[in-house]
């Protein structure tokens, strides 16, 4: 049954217990008059992968053992403006090609003359794939150095500061790919896109990367409407902040018994202990009729075991994957409803890690045959991890097919997102006409950033494409535009304003 | 025939010298970085540490009975540097406390749902929903344990409000005395008193110094032998004072290095230093590894007490038939045991098919990445990081097409290219133990490639030449590398982070001590237990 929030049955439901006057006066909602704009929701969806293969030119693939010179698989066709070509990666996109533009030929400044970290250009990348990109990619902040550290605040985050306050959830966080895989290692920072104000590893933004957790985050506070439900839920609800109520009690205590670093760490554990306090303490607002408790996904997948972030032969099936294709659709799922609910206004969802090593072969399996081409469906059955598809992992499908195959999958998870938002009446339209949706791949296709001299490389911050879905703030999307080697951040820079942001710049980016 | 051989004639442009090093693994260390404000010969510098995934769940099992690991499953996973607890990186978020608070409901409702957990947790039968004696009991007996240490009557007064849960009179739902007891469970386990280690002691002569108290102690000695907390014999030691004298922490530490736990952790260390807690291999074949290892590091330290660098020289290894056919060593009598390593070139731990297993790369063994395994977990090394400008994530091409791996890697000792300088630190190490596959397999030639014949030679610059596991380790315990840097990962576990420049004499001396004793592995972590040092801490300085 879905439940559905009514003010109605929220305020009887409330009514038995023993509720306190101040939490009566957060539960109403905001008053929003009809001829009030819906809110302007933010979401960035993050691929750990590259545009092509490694020395493969955008027309050039191995399939199957056999060598293809075909074009229509790199993401950016040569078509541009309205009704250009759906290109392989884009084709879950189909029948959305109103809803969404297409940023492509855009690119990061690098140093080719030098590798030192102080010449670094302003919004650059560190001559170092994969951290180096991190930074300019997501922040438009130039990195001086190889680690996965954001030095600005990233995109997403400029949006859920401009909307504090206004949500029970500042922002959504959330990663589908829960472990790094490769044995020995660890992700070490290749799992944030998110960071708050100033950047810096201190202002880095955990994801929650359990599904099971992001729902009952998000949804566990709905009041069901039945008189007997709602009574259990009340019941729940004041056992839950009746327990989070006990351990802030000994904050004051304990926090004073001990050292200044230990009193760092435990204050920030407090605070976080506080603010799921007064997130319970909220009642989500209405925001429009189709706010519903979306179904329970049920426990996480498992999650796989560790590979040695190898080719085909080494990433053997049961290994590197925990079911991130389910994953990735629950948290659509949730970040859809938590949109729908103005739950939040700003989201972040990194289906894969940078540096991604999850085994692309159940993804690529799960893909089929390959449609609008008379080739094999073997193309799909591309072995290794999702790096090293890239790197030439697999000895029968290499290049431009199999990369453009696994893009596809993530923007399957983009498009079913946009579906969803666009099939969600709000107002006159629908909810996706009051949101921007981000699709980044972490890499383009074209210079090695290393060695700044060979082509056709995934190592590259050149070529690089940005999707951009929506049509808050009278964005107006349907066209494939040509970046002319812009910085990927202007692009972001554009969604941000139409989601509200009045400034023209992101780190050193400006519009 | 490697998928890196395939199709080489496509990748015209040769990619240039590469470590193979997947990358930035280290992020430069929070926590303390300027002197400390305390002669580390005195005590040791410390902060709160949270417990890791699996001291949570270790944690949960001992105290609530909690056997589904919920902290690996529902938190996010820890970093390992090489270990899973180094607390200068951990960082409280709203993921963490959302899991947390999710964790606790399902772990107390699981404690309270089953009937003996349910009368392992509450020492009385309640009278009624409403029975504050037993609640009060309850938490008398669990509170303790919950919280590691001895509770006050404030402590328990501040939970006794639960039970207007048990009693209220709600249709609506199945509340009983036990839903006091649930809500308790849960309470705990986000309690940041449960949750990490907070030393507060008493200050010391010293400003910054503080004398840790004996549940502290207590506590220290539990995490660092078993990954989880004091049981109920070490908390009676802490309650009569017992763990203040060297000599009862001496009597303790020995009881506890007897119990299966102690062993599970002695294990989980070295496959953490070592670097093969997650091999890539058929679960048989890991399950057969960890069983040898394991067999090892429990006859050195503990079954047969004395040389623990007989880690690294034993002459025999315990295998099945099955692990015994894989390495092509004789079967064991009875099925499973200790099996001869004689005209094998193989000894101790380095001749394993788990150490062998680690660090490979590119679906073959990596000369490379056995190299930096040995530089810097073996030696304790620091090997420079490849300059920004190779991309490590390509394997060597060498001469164009070359055939045999040796040729491949043409280039990293070429020392006219940029390559040489670093490469010959860790390649000709790796390249001593090319006779032994991915699976610790002797092999003649590169897989699949009979031309290639093998030439198994390797080399420690300026310390010397080797071929095989049995040479290098040789080599290693010669040499004083293999003790001092046993110690320096330990004491980087025990600490929760790596040491720092400032606590160089203390390490010198703790390695010093342990050469004393004969490296006798047991003693020396009994020793480490029973020094002053262990029972004291320095205040980290911001």
């Amino acid at each position: 049954m879905a439940m559905k929030l009514n003010r109605r049955v929220v305020l009887r439901g409330m009514a038995g217990a023993a509720v306190s006057l101040p939490l009566l006066e957060c539960m109403l909602p905001p008053k929003r008059s009809s001829a009030q704009a819906a809110p302007a929701r933010y979401a960035i969806l993050f691929a750990g992968q590259a545009l092509g293969g490694d020395n493969y030119p955008k027309n050039q693939s191995r399939v199957a053992g056999q060598n293809i010179t075909e074009g229509g698989h790199f993401v950016a066709d040569t078509s541009y403006g309205r009704g250009f070509a759906l290109t392989t990666p884009l084709l879950p996109l189909q029948g959305m090609e109103n809803d969404f533009s297409m940023f492509s030929n855009l690119a990061i400044p690098f140093n080719a003359s030098s590798a030192d970290g102080a010449a670094v250009p302003p919004a650059g990348a560190y001559r170092d794939f994969h951290g180096g990109g991190s930074s300019p990619l997501l922040s438009g902040t130039r990195s001086t150095s190889p680690e996965y550290v954001c030095n600005g605040i990233t995109s997403d985050q400029v949006i859920a500061e401009l909307n504090a306050g206004q949500t029970t959830h500042k922002s959504l966080v959330v990663r589908a790919q829960p472990a790094f895989y490769v044995s020995g290692y660890s992700f070490a920072g290749r799992q944030y896109i998110s960071y708050g104000p100033g950047g810096g590893r201190s202002a880095r933004i955990e994801a929650q990367a359990s599904p099971e957790v992001a729902y009952r985050s998000l949804f566990s506070g709905f009041v069901p409407d039945d008189g007997e439900d709602a009574a259990r839920f009340d019941f729940a609800l004041r056992k839950r902040r009746s327990v989070l109520d006990l351990v802030l009690e000994k904050r004051a205590k304990l926090v004073s018994s001990v050292g200044r670093a230990d009193q760092e760490r435990l204050e920030r554990h407090f605070d976080e202990i506080r603010d799921l306090e007064n997130r319970l303490s909220a009642i989500p607002p209405i925001a429009s009729e189709g706010c519903a408790v979306p179904p329970d996904p049920g426990a996480d997948p498992p999650i796989g075991g560790d590979h040695d972030g190898g080719g085909s032969a080494s990433v053997t099936p049961g290994s590197g994957y925990s079911d991130e294709h389910a994953r990735a659709r629950i948290f659509a799922d949730l970040i859809h409803m938590a949109f729908v609910c103005d739950l939040t206004r700003a989201a972040s969802l990194q289906i894969t890690a940078f540096q991604s090593h999850m085994n692309a072969r159940p993804i690529a399996d799960g893909l089929g045959t390959l449609p609008g081409t008379t080739r094999p469906s073997r193309w799909a059955s591309v072995g290794g991890d999702l790096h090293e598809v890239g790197h030439n992992g697999d000895p029968d499908n290499r290049g431009q097919i199999p990369s453009a195959g696994l893009l596809q999958w993530h923007i399957s998870h983009y498009a079913y997102l946009m579906d969803k938002l666009r099939n969600t009446p709000e107002g006159d339209g629908s909810v996706l006409d009051n949101s921007m949706l981000v699709f980044t791949p972490e890499a383009g296709h074209g210079l090695q950033l290393n060695d700044a001299s060979s082509q056709n490389q995934t190592h590259s911050v050149e070529n690089m494409v940005v999707l951009l879905a929506g049509r808050a703030g009278g964005f107006n999307p349907g066209e494939h535009i040509n970046g002319n080697r812009a910085h990927p951040a202007t692009v972001l820079i554009r969604a941000m304003q139409a989601a509200g942001y009045q400034g023209n710049s992101l780190g050193e980016v400006s519009l | 025939m490697s998928s890196r051989l395939a199709g080489t004639a496509v990748l015209a442009l040769l990619l240039a010298c590469s470590t193979g090093q997947i990358g930035p693994d280290r992020e430069s260390a929070g926590g303390p970085d300027g002197p400390p404000a305390v002669d580390p010969l005195i005590a040791i510098q410390s902060g709160a540490r949270r417990l890791s995934q699996a001291e949570l769940d270790n944690t949960l099992r001992d105290l609530v009975g909690e056997d589904t690991a919920p902290a690996a499953r529902l938190l996010n996973e820890d970093e390992f540097r090489p270990f899973d607890n180094d607390y200068t990186i951990q960082q409280a978020s709203a993921a963490l406390i959302t899991s947390l608070e999710a964790l606790a409901e399902e772990v107390a409702a699981r404690a309270v749902a089953d009937g003996a957990r349910r009368a392992a947790l509450v020492p009385c039968t309640p009278s009624s929903a409403a029975d504050e004696a037993c609640f009060r009991q309850f938490l008398e007996s669990y509170l303790p344990r919950a919280f590691r240490r001895p509770v006050t009557g404030e402590d328990i007064d501040a939970y006794v409000p639960l039970l207007a849960y048990a009693s209220e009179d709600n249709p609506a739902v199945d509340n009983d005395f036990y839903t006091a007891v649930e809500l308790a469970v849960a309470a705990t386990i986000q309690d940041p008193e449960l949750l990490y280690r907070i030393e507060r002691g008493t200050p010391g002569d010293t400003p910054g110094l503080v004398e840790l108290d004996e549940y502290e102690i207590a506590n220290r000695m539990s995490y660092l032998l078993w990954a989880s907390m004091p049981d109920d014999q070490l908390f009676a030691a802490a309650g009569a004072g017992s763990l203040q004298s060297p000599q009862g922490r001496r009597a303790e530490a020995l009881r506890m290095l007897d119990d299966p736990k102690a062993r599970t952790q002695l294990h989980r260390f070295h496959a953490m230093w070592l670097g093969y807690r997650s091999i890539p291999h058929s679960p048989d074949l890991v399950a057969a590894f960890n069983r040898e290892t394991s067999a090892l590091i429990d006859r050195v330290i503990l079954d047969e007490p004395g040389s623990y660098l007989r880690l690294f020289t034993m002459d025999e290894t315990f295998v099945d038939d099955s692990l015994a056919d894989h390495y092509g060593l004789p079967h064991p009598a009875d099925g499973e045991g200790w099996v001869s390593y004689e005209g094998t070139g193989r000894a101790g731990i380095l001749g394993h098919g788990s150490l062998l297993a680690a660090f490979s790369k590119f679906e073959d063994t990596s000369p490379t990445q056995r190299g930096i395994l040995v530089r810097t977990r073996l030696m304790c090394e620091e090997v420079p990081r490849p300059p920004p400008t190779v991309d490590t994530d390509q394997p060597p091409q060498g001469a164009m097409d070359a055939l045999c791996k040796y040729e491949r890697y043409a280039e990293h000792r070429d020392q006219s290219s940029s390559c040489a300088a670093c490469h010959s630190l860790v390649d000709p190490i790796g390249f001593g133990l090319e006779n032994y596959d991915i699976a610790g397999r002797y092999r003649e030639h590169d897989d699949g490639l009979p031309e290639c014949v093998i030439d198994g030679s390797g080399e420690i610059v300026n310390v010397g030449s080797f071929a095989g596991p049995a040479e290098l380790s040789q080599l290693l315990v010669d040499n004083g590398y293999a003790d001092s840097c046993a110690v320096r990962q330990f004491l980087a576990f025990a600490l929760g982070r790596p040491t720092t420049s400032y606590e160089a004499a203390l390490v010198e001396e703790i390695i010093e001590a342990f050469r004393a004793g004969q490296h006798d592995f047991k003693a020396f972590v009994v020793d480490f237990i029973a020094s002053e040092r262990f029972a004291r801490r320095v205040e980290e300085r911001l």
